[in-house]
């Protein structure tokens, strides 16, 4: 709006010199950005779509093969497989880290002493990579390892975190919701903060307990920001493989094989690019799935 | 090289307020006890991370007993091994050249899509919006075809250079410059001051707070980022840090030593965050960048 309002002002501002100079100088400015674009955004777009319809190796040697590997995709069992141990990875992964994130923005919302300090502990996971996560929680994990020495002093385990298959996903999960729930909590906390005082106030003088003040005014007041907050989690779910590469390999026994652990596998142990692309092609329009869900669902919520 | 779609609903962020849901004005002790035992944990695998770096090779240590020697051997220890000499340098080479470069190309970029008047601009800025919605992993293997063809597999450039089409660098610049007063620009105008000095003696110095703010976020996804520089560095040289650590664990490289290298690793990213951690959590508050 406010956009529209200043270009018209320009326009009627505007000499005939300045008409030619602008789009010049604006292409001359935009070049180094739009070359790389063009490059690395656009074209591997196509790339990729084309690719997927062709059986390229390692090489360079490739034929068209039609729709060949989309059929593949749909009868590989090790593909079917991968994505739903993604789903099941999403399912708990997200659920875990937004009521994390969701429990210490409220906690951080709720106390004044210190908090700076907690929020910046709290967030510190954040600005490490997946790598260093990995590593740290795998030591952690160990049959010898803190957890299970932990778990020893209590009298029980020792568990194999990463050696079973029914705990591989969650452990998993629990990794990266510690490298990752800050983000989140930070911007549920701006959220919180944005509720009014007054309403809680008003809902303390008429009775309201602290559960009921929760599910009826911060709860709906919060939905908009909770559903950013599920859709770019899920999204992360969705590309999850850091972790999964340092800690499991993918295992045990194809336990925590994501989606995006066969993409890697297919292009850089098979070198089957074509395939492989295919596999790209997939992830993308799951996460465009994901990506308009929510745009229907934030646009429904301001319209109202 | 996260790329997510993040278009965070506007909070309007109200003045802090006094802490709510409790009675009173005091502080409420028991809140306050339970958020300092979370973020302790929260922070104790980065405390176990830097005992065991610090514990002596052949001593006993984590899990068994709290150290009781503490040493610095096995973070000079792997200084003096050239691969993670090698490994650092081709991180900083890989953060410092993309956040140089990134910022300096969304600068421009910002500012010709938000000063400049051209047919099809919004069309242009929005097509690029739109690319965050393609996650980098589906354009792992075209990304790999073309630099692999252009013979960059092992090279700085085919390292970096598929990294650094950044959109939301790009919108974050043109918003800001969007919303700076005319009046200054108009005043360089009437002095008929050529385009690259209102760019470098008026666009740069305004947007300083924005292009500190981006270039942590740049700073960080370089330097955390994993698969491209996995599948593109394949000779031990290239290797950047998160790709050389992720390599040690099958060799044969002791727990303590381990944890060093990992430490080492972390140090820029803890002093980036402590230096600018205002900007960081602010940013990510107003805008919902990743």
């Amino acid at each position: 709006m406010t956009d529209q309002v200043r270009t018209d002002r320009r326009r009627t501002h505007a000499s005939w010199r300045q008409r030619f100079h602008d789009p010049i100088s604006a292409l001359i400015f935009l070049l180094p950005m739009l070359t790389l674009f063009i490059l690395f955004r656009f074209l591997p777009v196509f790339g990729s779509v084309g690719l997927s319809f062709t059986n390229y190796k390692i090489g360079g040697s490739w034929d068209v093969i039609g729709a060949e590997n989309y059929s593949r995709m749909f009868s590989d069992q090790v593909f079917l497989d991968s994505l739903w141990t993604t789903l099941l990875y999403a399912a708990i992964y997200v659920p875990m880290t937004v009521i994390v994130a969701l429990a210490t923005a409220m906690l951080l919302n709720s106390v004044l002493w210190g908090r700076a300090v907690f929020r910046g502990a709290l967030f510190l996971p954040y600005v490490t990579s997946f790598v260093l996560a990995g590593l740290i929680w795998r030591w952690m994990y160990e049959i010898d390892g803190m957890i299970n020495s932990i778990l020893g002093w209590l009298g029980t385990g020792p568990v194999g975190f990463l050696q079973e298959t029914s705990l591989v996903l969650p452990s998993l999960a629990v990794v990266s919701s510690w490298k990752g729930f800050g983000y989140s909590m930070l911007i549920l906390f701006a959220g919180l903060k944005s509720i009014p005082t007054s309403y809680l106030e008003a809902a303390r003088v008429d009775g309201a307990n602290a559960w009921q003040r929760f599910r009826m005014i911060v709860l709906p007041l919060l939905r908009p920001v909770m559903f950013f907050v599920v859709v770019i989690e899920t999204i992360a779910a969705f590309q999850v493989f850091d972790t999964i590469y340092v800690m499991t390999g993918g295992g045990p026994t194809r336990a925590s094989y994501t989606l995006v652990y066969a993409l890697y596998d297919q292009g850089f142990q098979f070198f089957d690019f074509g395939y492989a692309a295919t596999l790209g092609v997939a992830l993308f329009l799951i996460i465009l799935v994901i990506s308009l869900i929510q745009r229907r669902f934030l646009d429904r919520e301001s319209d109202a | 090289m996260t790329a997510t779609m993040t278009t965070a609903p506007e909070s309007t962020t109200a003045p802090a307020g006094r802490a709510k849901g409790r009675r009173g004005n005091g502080q409420s002790w028991p809140l306050t006890a339970l958020l300092a035992v979370v973020s302790l944990i929260t922070v104790l695998p980065f405390f176990f991370m830097i005992l065991l770096a610090l514990t002596p090779s052949n001593a006993v240590g984590l899990p068994e007993q709290f150290p009781d020697s503490f040493t610095l051997d096995n973070i000079t220890r792997m200084f003096q091994a050239s691969g993670f000499v090698r490994w650092t340098t081709n991180t900083v080479i890989y953060s410092v050249v993309s956040v140089v470069i990134v910022l300096l190309t969304a600068a421009m970029a910002g500012y010709a899509l938000s000063r400049k008047r051209f047919p099809g601009r919004e069309a242009l800025l929005w097509s690029f919006v739109a690319t965050l919605m393609v996650p980098v992993q589906a354009m792992l293997i075209p990304y790999f075809v073309m630099i692999s063809n252009m013979g960059g597999v092992d090279t700085y450039w085919g390292l970096i250079v598929p990294t650094l089409a950044n959109a939301q660098a790009v919108f974050l610049m043109r918003q800001f410059i969007r919303d700076l007063p005319d009046e200054l620009f108009d005043a360089a105008k009437v002095d008929g001051a050529p385009e690259w000095r209102v760019f470098f003696q008026v666009v740069l110095p305004l947007t300083k707070p924005i292009l500190a703010t981006l270039g942590i976020f740049v700073f960080l996804w370089h330097w955390n980022d994993f698969l491209w520089p996995l599948v593109i560095a394949q000779s031990d040289d290239m290797r950047t840090l998160t790709v050389g650590l992720a390599s040690l664990r099958s060799a044969n490289v002791s727990t303590p030593e381990l944890m060093a290298s990992a430490f080492i690793s972390v140090v820029p990213c803890i002093l980036v965050f402590f230096v600018l951690q205002r900007y960081l959590v602010n940013s990510i508050t107003m805008t919902g960048m990743k």
